[in-house]
This record gives structure tokens, C-alpha cells and sequence, in this order.
């Protein structure tokens, strides 16, 4: 496997020690890089809604922040899992509710949508501004 | 938790992918386009929950979200995003401004939380030492589950210990989730009624219900069927 991790990063056969070290790590991802891909996906969402206009990306970003929550949860409970924690199963229940909550959190906001498309007739938020004075 | 072999091969395409899709939901200017990237981010992610062990988390996760939530989110996109077709030159993005501000906010985020997932790993390590060498290796519990006849794959009891741990730990906030989802049907239905549909729902008279509909100018001007 490392041959083939050397193919697709196109890795010399130099012996420094950082280098392998680095493929090493590549070549067997653990906990850590869970944990930065889902930080990643949660940075993404939150960028999403602080700079999109249109409110149903807003909520798509919504979504991948609780997704990125999701990841988190799972990466960690196979962690404790193998680390022989007797109540490592909390993380994939943590994450079915949290899967419950976004569900009924995107029929809420979707119905909010199109409550507020049929009184507004508009759906980017910067001209949703009935409280602002 | 180490992968090894193909699974780390795996988890590289599908952790990438779930990032750029996840990159490209934000940056699409269509938002049916941004519907289907999230759609292939989650499958990606659903992925990642395969290759952690959590088959039935990944599965739930294809079901809710790509099955019911996307379908939800792109009938909402049909009913709402009209005149998308006729505004497609306008600005996607807020303000100059307040893009510059969140964007290093987020550049000071992903700073703090790499920092954090380096420093924080480092000291989880030292809490739970393992052994040197098993890099690379399988783990205890998968070894107790041995490799299908193909090899490749492996039926682990995933599905059936989550379900008698969220009857034995959880039952009460499943309860309680089962109750947020009947609310959230009822609300939604609430929210997103017609005033014709809310008045006759009220037993309003039909002619009074024509009068107020004709006289209305926040409704737009639909044929009353």
C-alpha cells in the first residue's frame, strides 16, 4: 500500500524521515483526520450562512454543520469503541437525534420559507428586514 | 481507530469529496445545484460513517437526509425559486464587506480548530496509550468479526447494538424525538397552508372567504379553484 500512496502523491523514494512519516500518516488515517475533515465541512456551513443570500442555501448549509456534528460524533465513538470504553455507542445515538432534529428543523424552516415567500415575495434574506429600524 | 490498506484509500476520496462538494453546495449560484452537491457531500459522509462502523447511522443518514430532507428541500426550491431564471445576474453573495468579515472569520477558525485537533490528539494519545506497531494492523473487535467468503467486506452488529442501546440508554429522549417530529409535521403543516386552506379550515363562510382573497393585496393573484 505504501507503493501506491507513493503513485497518487507522487512521492520520490527520498529518505527523510518527515516524508515518511507524512505518508505513514496518510497511508493510515485515524481519529485526527476525522476529526479535520469534519471541522472542514463545519467551517464550509458556516461560511454558507454568513455569506449566501438565498435562504434555502442557508439551510443547506445548516445542514452540513450538523453533518460535519455527525462526523464528529461517529469518528469518536468508534475511537472510545476501541479503546474499550463501556458506553462508546453514545456517539451513534447522539447522532440519530441529531439526524431527528434536522429532519424536523428542515420541514419548520422550509414551511417558514414559504410562509415568508407567499407574504414577501422573496427568498434572499438581505430583503427580509421587517424587524430592522 | 487506524484505517489501513483500502480502507485508507477510501476514506481519502470520500473525505475529499465530501469537502469539495460540501465547497461547491456554498458556491453554486443555481440552488437546485447546491441541492444536488449536498446530496453527493452526504452520500460521502454516509461513506465515511461506513468505513468508522456505524452501518446503520450511514444508513439512517441516506434514508432521512438524501431521501426525505433533499426531496423536501428540492420541492421547496420548485414551489419558491420562481423568477431564479430572470434574476440569474444578480449577486449570490451578501455585501463585500460582510463577506471579507466572515470569511477571516472562518480562515481564524480553521486555524483554532486545526490547532486544537493537533494539540487535543496529541494529549488523547498520552491518555490512552497503545502499543507501538499496530499501525496498520486490524483491531480487537475487528478480528472477533471475521472477513466475509469474498474478504472484503464485513457484516459487523452494528445496527443491532445501537438499537438495544437506544432502548436501554435513550429511551426517553427517543420518546421525546418522536414527539419533536409530530410537532414539526403539525407546524409545517400550519406553516405552509394558504389563507383560503386556513379559513376553511376555520369554517369560514365561502363568500366571505371570496371577498377577503379578492380584496387581499400580499396574496398573489391565483385562479380560486
Amino acid at each position: 500500500m505504501p507503493a501506491f500512496f507513493n503513485i497518487i502523491f507522487l512521492l520520490q523514494e527520498v529518505e527523510t524521515t518527515r516524508f515518511d512519516q507524512m505518508r505513514q500518516a496518510a497511508a493510515n488515517p485515524d481519529l485526527s483526520k476525522f476529526l479535520v475533515i469534519g471541522a472542514l465541512l463545519f467551517i464550509i456551513g458556516v461560511a454558507g450562512v454568513l455569506t449566501r443570500r438565498n435562504i434555502i442555501v442557508i439551510f443547506m448549509s445548516i445542514e452540513l454543520i450538523l453533518n460535519a456534528a455527525n462526523l464528529n460524533f461517529i469518528a469518536f465513538s468508534r475511537y472510545l469503541h476501541e479503546t474499550g470504553s463501556v458506553n462508546a455507542l453514545a456517539g451513534q445515538l447522539f447522532a440519530v437525534f441529531v439526524i431527528v432534529v434536522a429532519a424536523a428543523e428542515a420541514a419548520i424552516g422550509l414551511g417558514i420559507v414559504i410562509a415568508l415567500y407567499r407574504n414577501k415575495e422573496t427568498i434572499w434574506v438581505d430583503e427580509i428586514d421587517l424587524l430592522k429600524w | 481507530m487506524t484505517l489501513s490498506g483500502y480502507e485508507a484509500v477510501f476514506f481519502w476520496i470520500f473525505g475529499l469529496a465530501a469537502i469539495f462538494a460540501g465547497l461547491l453546495t456554498v458556491m453554486a449560484r443555481n440552488a437546485v445545484h447546491s441541492a444536488l452537491f449536498l446530496i453527493s457531500s452526504l452520500v460521502s459522509v454516509a461513506a465515511l460513517f461506513v468505513l468508522a462502523r456505524a452501518e446503520f447511522i450511514a444508513g439512517v443518514q441516506i434514508l432521512v437526509y438524501v431521501g426525505g430532507v433533499m426531496v423536501l428541500f428540492l420541492f421547496v426550491i420548485m414551489l419558491v425559486n420562481v423568477g431564479a431564471q430572470e434574476r440569474g445576474r444578480e449577486e449570490i453573495f451578501n455585501n463585500q464587506r460582510q463577506v471579507a468579515a466572515s470569511l477571516i472569520f472562518c480562515l481564524l477558525l480553521v486555524g483554532g480548530v486545526l490547532y486544537a485537533v493537533n494539540r487535543g490528539y496529541s494529549g488523547l494519545q498520552a491518555l490512552n496509550p497503545r502499543p507501538e506497531g499496530t499501525v496498520g494492523q486490524q483491531s480487537i473487535r475487528d478480528q472477533s468479526h471475521p472477513p466475509s467468503a469474498t474478504g472484503s467486506s464485513r457484516i459487523t452488529e452494528d445496527a443491532e447494538n445501537v438499537g438495544a442501546s437506544l432502548y436501554r440508554y435513550a429511551s426517553l429522549p427517543f420518546e421525546i424525538a418522536s414527539v419533536l417530529l409530530l410537532v414539526a409535521i403539525i407546524g409545517s403543516v400550519m406553516l405552509a397552508r394558504t389563507l383560503r386552506q386556513e379559513a376553511s379550515a376555520d369554517d369560514v363562510a365561502p363568500e366571505v372567504l371570496q371577498d377577503e382573497i379578492a380584496t387581499d393585496p400580499t396574496l398573489p393573484q391565483i385562479s380560486a379553484d
